[in-house]
């Protein structure tokens, strides 16, 4: 709206016209409506704005500082001496772990995080049906949304594996797959030679299941809540034309709700990068504790570019397929 | 609006009629006007109908074991003597049950006493990040002001920022705590919030809690999807923008604000990387629980090395203790978490 003022001029009889005739008197300073709303905008976030740089641009910004130094913590401040980019150089070349567990954590990242999708929309088409018992399914499903992002479950974890109890539900299903029946299943089939990895693969989805179900909790509400919003019109449509449940998922259900894909999508990743468990963020931690700020700083800030670099270009591309309603 | 009982009721007489019509029809030899295609369209549905929830029944129930699996063995072993860990012949069900882990592990952790001061701290940073993310999140829904796709770039941002990489200035922030020099001016040197609540209140109080740049998305997404009219009607009676907001917009998104809240406590409680930067003691349930091998080892076992076999029972004890509150919080408002989602327009 304001640039479009700025195009705009006013011809000096307009600008003649626009001010009050002079017997009336004004009240106090009037200010154009539309500038109005936005000082008016400008106080309602003023609160988070100046929180924000305080809280949040400040100590970013301190952060990338501290990486491109050698820091000593002293009283009141951070004693600074100018090192480059020498942190970032000895993260890449000289750290033993950080690039092997980069790419780890992008290639487990990857092969994740489609497997959540999938699993979090059969799981939200299935608790979307109706049946009796659906309020308690949907209650177990939602649990590790309050329970997974808190120490108990690691605590829990740890304690079974100490205790000769199999890590997570997930381990049943494993025992199935290390006995190389996948193998076997595939030499009956007469392929020989790809099974190797492919058995490995299968091995770490199947043996990973608790962590899949264990991570999907925000994802199925998101694609349940987007199921729900699927208009009735659209239903009833397809039934009219005799669409089966398999054409029905496919042409009516997946567009309707292409745009939550993309948002768990993006939640996913961020929740597996940014992860306290994973790999890297534990060897980022590990520098805090030993005081190498300067050095954690460079890692930290190398991996979050690089996830940002990645979630860039995941967006970029699925946000081609999303379908957008018009309305 | 018809009930539950009677939308059910309506639904048997109306199977009722339609299986009376068509006997009838049989009766009187009218056969039904359908092609082959359309039989086998039915056919399909009414044997997938029938087989389904047998299907859906037997899935639902391994993901409901695998996604409880971890709840069971705590409930298991929590209430199980320490020497019955050890007892080859016991999997899942204890030969004796007891309450001694419990009471132990209350008194280590000091339970009362913690769980009052966690819920005071979640309660308080909560219900002001609840306050404030909507007032902001309202801000840059309704008003155009320059730079708002700059500020909007920020927020997502603080989703997607690890807290990590801002913990260490902050901390130094924290303990020489001198916004723009004011403290200094006042009382002549910087003061120390550390191990103070005030390093998880004030960041709420200006919508910098935690993950708070989510729950601004989300109020942001809510309040677009309300009508401008609402606005505008107020507007014309005479509301200023702020009393509009109080008074037309809020009461419309209670629910939203229920929602944001119950999830704001959810993750306080869990927290325990930002708490345990800024508090040295562990003054929250969540920080009692990371660090509770040592405190047993300390406190119930007199700083003797105990195998980490040995504490299990105490150990899962203190996970039941932990997650009691919360638990019980989801329970009886678990339609909330489920269904707040859903309308507060996270969606579209």
């Amino acid at each position: 709206m304001t640039s479009n003022d700025k195009i705009k001029t006013p011809t000096k009889e307009e600008v003649k016209a626009l001010k009050p005739p002079k017997g009336v008197k004004q009240k106090g300073i009037k200010i154009p409506y539309e500038r109005r709303k936005a000082l008016y905008g400008y106080a309602f976030i003023a609160l988070w704005l100046i929180g924000t740089i305080y809280f949040f641009i400040l100590p970013l910004f301190e952060s990338l500082v501290y990486s491109f130094n050698e820091t000593q913590p002293q009283r009141g401040v951070m004693h600074l001496d100018w090192n480059g980019i020498g942190h970032y150089r000895d993260a890449f070349r000289k750290d033993p772990d950080y690039s092997q567990f980069l790419v780890e954590i992008l290639g487990s990242t990857a092969l994740k995080t489609p497997l959540i999708i999938i699993f979090s929309i059969f799981v939200a088409v299935i608790l979307n049906q109706k049946f009796r018992g659906r309020t308690f399914a949907r209650a177990v499903f939602f649990l590790p949304v309050i329970i997974a992002t808190g120490p108990v479950i690691e605590v829990i974890n740890g304690n079974m594996s100490t205790g000769g109890y199999s890590a997570g539900g997930g381990e049943q299903f494993n025992t199935l797959f290390e006995t190389n029946l996948v193998d076997q299943l595939l030499e009956f089939l007469g392929i020989y030679g790809i099974s190797e990895s492919l058995t490995n693969t299968i091995t770490t989805v199947t043996s990973d299941i608790f962590n899949l179900v264990w991570n999907s909790g925000i994802q199925i509400l998101l694609f349940l809540a987007a199921l729900q919003n699927i208009p009735f019109s659209a239903k009833e449509a397809a039934q009219m034309e005799g669409a089966t449940a398999w054409e029905y998922f496919w042409k009516i259900t997946i567009p309707y709700i292409s745009p939550m894909i993309l948002a768990s999508l993006v939640y996913t990743v961020i929740d597996s990068f940014v992860d306290p468990e994973n790999k890297v963020m534990k060897l980022i931690l590990t520098q805090g504790s030993d005081w190498n700020y300067g050095y954690m700083a460079a890692m930290a800030w190398a991996y979050f570019l690089i996830v940002g670099a990645a979630l860039g270009i995941i967006v970029v591309i699925i946000n081609k397929f999303v379908y957008y309603e018009v309305g | 609006m018809a009930t539950k009982k009677e939308e059910k009721r309506f639904e048997k007489e109306m199977k009722a009629a339609k299986k009376a019509k068509m006997k009838a029809m049989k009766a009187a030899g009218i056969t039904l006007n359908i092609t082959p295609e359309q039989r086998r369209y039915n056919r399909r549905k009414a044997f997938v109908s029938s087989v389904w929830p047998i299907f859906r029944f037997f899935i639902l129930l391994g993901l409901c074991f695998i996604i409880l699996y971890p709840l069971i063995f705590m409930f298991s072993t929590a209430f199980r003597p320490n020497e019955q860990m050890n007892d080859p012949s016991i999997v899942w069900i204890p030969k004796s049950l007891t309450l001694q882990n419990i009471q132990q592990t209350w008194d280590v952790m000091k339970y009362g006493a913690t769980v009052l001061n966690t819920i005071k701290l979640n309660l308080v940073a909560s219900i002001l990040q609840v306050i404030t993310c909507a007032i902001t999140g309202y801000g840059f829904a309704r008003f155009n002001f320059k730079g708002k796709g700059l500020l909007f770039v920020i927020v997502v941002l603080m989703i997607i920022v690890p807290p990590q990489i801002t913990t260490i200035p902050l901390y130094m922030q924290y303990s020489y705590f001198n916004p723009l020099g004011l403290v200094k001016l006042f009382t002549g040197d910087t003061i120390s919030l550390i191990n103070n609540g005030l390093t998880m209140y004030l960041p709420a109080l200006f919508a910098n809690g935690l993950r708070s740049g989510l729950f601004i998305l989300i109020f942001r997404q809510f309040f677009r999807g309300l009508p401008k009219e609402l606005e505008d009607a107020a507007y014309l009676d005479g509301c200023g923008p702020l009393k509009t907001f109080i008074v037309v917009m809020v009461p419309n998104a209670l629910s939203s604000f229920l929602t944001v809240f119950l999830f704001s406590v959810v993750w306080y409680w869990n927290d325990y990387y930002v708490s345990s930067s800024f508090f040295n003691q562990n003054d929250t349930v969540a920080l009692m629980l990371k660090n509770l091998t040592a405190t047993l080892q300390a406190e119930l076992f007199n700083n003797q090395t105990v195998g980490p076999r040995q504490m299990i029972v105490w150990l899962e004890s203190g996970c039941i203790l932990a997650i009691t509150p919360i638990l019980v919080m989801y329970i009886f408002l678990q339609k909330y978490f489920t269904e707040g989602i859903e309308r507060s327009g996270l969606v579209g």
